[in-house]
């Protein structure tokens, strides 16, 4: 379905981003497989988007440093000449609350998981030039709830989202559908600092979703290759919230 | 004191705010107080000044202030071998 595509997932060594990297490799797409910190799980990635009998490269960026922005997309340019896909997908933080964090915490925290998205649609933007193409966020349920310490997250990811829709309008003469999907707790190792798995210790159960069990990366990568998809050619500046129906049910209905 | 440490002191009191005495090879990053935020961003700016690449895989394995100046090192004299 995505045959003959180049797709750039950020943070896509592990986790969320890992899965949505081997989907879209899956159906056919070429990937680009950013990474920050972690060098052999993404070469580890790439191996495996390569089994599936697609091109793959590995490049190191901070997606919060404009200038590694840049370099990063040149390279991708030099190798690829162009960009179909652009998944949004590499986020960092601490878990601290309002009064616990300082401007640098804040700055990195919003430099990540919200500026990159306006940089890398910008260069992705000129990537996509007279074909078009698709531009997928990660966000999160902390865009509109509330989750202990994951202040700036949640506003970065609120941030997110509202760059989301002006995109979607501003890139829709372009061709370029631009979405986003927003996630409840999924289970990677990121996920498990904000409550994942019960608490170590006691006999509390692990937290589960009105559907039965937590959200998996592989629900959200579904999702995201939907969205990259044709088929989703009519959404537009739309954040997909993918809970398992947690967000609609805050109360217990036992 | 190597050149190297020398600037790797620099950018960790310039980071993390701590103290440049208590930067001796026994020192661990509880005693430098500093969070993950800063680990991570003293690694960038090492990379940056030094053109290497310290990935969290090997940093992980850093116990102390030593071992993070023995592996810098390490690296730029791999770096200046292959020059």
């Amino acid at each position: 379905m995505l045959k003959g595509k180049v797709a750039l997932v950020t943070g896509g060594s592990r986790g969320i981003g890992r899965a949505i990297a081997l989907k879209l490799a899956s159906e056919g797409a070429d990937v680009i497989v950013n990474f920050f910190r972690r060098r052999e799980a993404a070469e580890e990635t790439a191996r495996e988007i390569e089994a599936l009998g697609v091109a793959s490269q590995v490049i190191k960026a901070n997606v919060g440093d404009p200038e590694k922005v840049d370099e990063m997309f040149g390279t991708i340019a030099d190798s690829f000449g162009r960009l179909d896909i652009l998944v949004n997908n590499a986020a960092s933080g601490l878990p601290r609350s309002a009064l616990e964090l300082d401007a640098k915490v804040w700055g990195w925290t919003m430099d990540i998981n919200a500026r990159a998205l306006l940089l890398c649609a910008q260069h992705a933007a000129r990537l996509m030039e007279g074909r078009g193409g698709k531009i997928v966020s990660i966000s999160s349920l902390g865009s509109s709830l509330v989750i202990p310490k994951y202040t700036a997250i949640g506003v970065s990811k609120a941030t997110l989202e509202a760059l989301t829709r002006y995109l979607a309008i501003e890139l829709a003469p372009r061709n370029i559908c631009v979405n986003a999907v927003a996630a409840s707790m999924v289970p990677t190792a990121s996920g498990m600092l904000y409550g994942g798995g019960g608490k170590p210790g006691t006999s509390s159960p692990p937290p589960t979703t009105p559907a039965g069990r937590l959200v998996s990366a592989e629900d959200i990568a579904d999702v995201v290759a939907f969205l990259c998809s044709e088929a989703a050619f009519m959404i537009r500046g739309q954040v997909i919230i993918i809970d398992g129906g947690t967000s609609l049910a805050p109360f217990s209905l036992e | 004191m190597s050149a190297v440490e020398d600037t790797i002191k620099d950018i960790v009191v310039k980071i993390v705010h701590c103290d440049r005495e208590i930067l001796k090879p026994e020192a661990t990053f509880q005693d430098m107080k500093a969070d993950s935020l800063d680990m991570v961003q003293v690694l960038v700016a090492l990379e940056d000044e030094f053109g290497i690449e310290i990935p969290d895989e090997d940093a992980q394995k850093f116990k102390n202030f030593g071992d993070f100046v023995s592996y810098v090192e390490a690296r730029v004299a791999e770096k200046k071998g292959n020059a």
